[in-house]
């Protein structure tokens, strides 16, 4: 292999910047590593999300002298963390909500997980998230347009049902990792299983089916 | 010199997933298909465009001119690829209608409920197992 080194060496440089490249692209997950997760769900919680929305949003305003650093800082959601929750790394376009093409799988298979029987009893929350860098009200603001931007792209480019999907924002108010604030751990975005369709999973009578996934088709059933 | 590029072709050609199957593909494979074919030509022409179906397939079709030809060959393909295994879900509906009403004791209204049912139900047609399989169900 080595000897031909010479009539390789294009294919070779190919090769190395691939492997040289390869730590800036995120993590391959999986749908089974997803379903994991998110299928480890006990009981439902009260979540008041405008409230928990306001709340994120006025504490991100206060520029007291004694407010604490934000390594300090109490969560401001406790009840989101002992939840199913699935962290990805997903990469946006700076200071924006729009995912970047190397992340593109990763919401993919999101979705996947979603669609995937286990889960299709559950609807979740999209938790945004961003580091304690700058100013903490808009990085507020950026982490719930962010969340908003996954909920979309699951709900019109998959198809997720709405009705199972539920965004909110907590900017560097909740890190996931309070011993490094600024870094990129902390920008992760959350899939949070919150709830679960009525508990007729296994005797299924009529009733309303949050989990539906998709409009019946138009054409006459056949008998 | 040439060897080399086409090894390194046919080692990217393997890593694609077939579009030809049957069997439609997962949405995360769809959707890796349009970041690795497409992705820099997102970046370089699509900027401010999320991964939204249409508004991406309008940028990159608007942007014929300049987009690399592996981009043009399979975009359109990958989101293809994405709008049937969406579908499959529907299909699931008519080709299971006998198993979720007889078996499962549920409604075509609500294919989704019957979904674990029919996965373990014994008496499942082929068509309708196919049908959950390509759903992504399974």
């Amino acid at each position: 292999m080595r000897r031909t080194a010479t009539s390789l060496l294009p294919g070779l440089i190919a090769a190395s910047l691939v492997v040289v490249s390869a730590p800036a692209w995120p993590q391959d997950i999986t749908r089974e590593d997803i379903v994991r997760q998110l299928s480890r769900f006990e009981s439902a919680p009260t979540l008041d999300l405008p409230a928990l929305k306001q709340q994120t949003q006025e504490r991100s305003k206060i520029r007291s002298r004694t407010e604490p650093p934000p390594q300090k800082r109490a969560p401001i959601a406790p009840e989101l963390m002992t939840l199913p929750a699935f962290n990805v790394d997903i990469q946006f376009d700076q200071d924006t909500p729009i995912v970047r093409p190397e992340s593109y799988q990763a919401v993919g298979r999101i979705a996947d997980a979603m669609v995937y029987s286990d889960l299709l009893p559950y609807t979740f929350l999209i938790v945004g998230h961003v580091e304690a860098n700058g100013n903490r009200e808009s990085n507020v603001i950026l982490s719930q347009r962010r969340a908003d931007a996954i909920r979309d792209i699951l709900a019109n480019t998959f198809k997720i049902s709405v009705k199972r999907l539920q965004s909110v924002g907590l900017g560097e108010e909740q890190l996931l990792d309070p011993s490094k604030p600024t870094a990129p751990v902390n920008q992760q975005i959350q899939i949070i299983t919150v709830a679960k369709a009525a508990e007729e999973a296994a005797a299924p009578p009529p009733a309303p089916a949050p989990a539906a996934p998709g409009k019946q088709a138009p054409r006459k059933h056949r008998n | 010199m040439v060897r080399g590029y086409i090894l390194l072709l046919v080692a990217v050609a393997l890593g694609v997933p077939s579009l030809a199957m049957a069997q439609t593909m997962s949405f995360g494979d769809s959707a890796g298909l349009i970041a690795s074919s497409c992705g820099a030509d997102i970046t370089a022409n699509c900027r401010g465009v999320n991964l939204d179906s249409n508004r991406l397939k309008e940028c990159l079709s608007r942007n014929q001119d300049v987009v690399s030809a592996q981009c043009k060959a399979t975009y359109f393909k990958a989101f293809e690829a994405i709008q049937k295994r969406i579908a499959a879900r529907v299909t699931v509906a008519n080709a299971c209608q006998r198993e979720i009403v007889k078996l499962c004791g549920g409604s075509t209204k609500e294919t989704s409920r019957s979904i674990p049912c029919l996965l373990t139900a014994n008496g499942v047609s082929a068509r309708c197992q196919q049908a959950v399989g390509e759903a992504g169900y399974r």
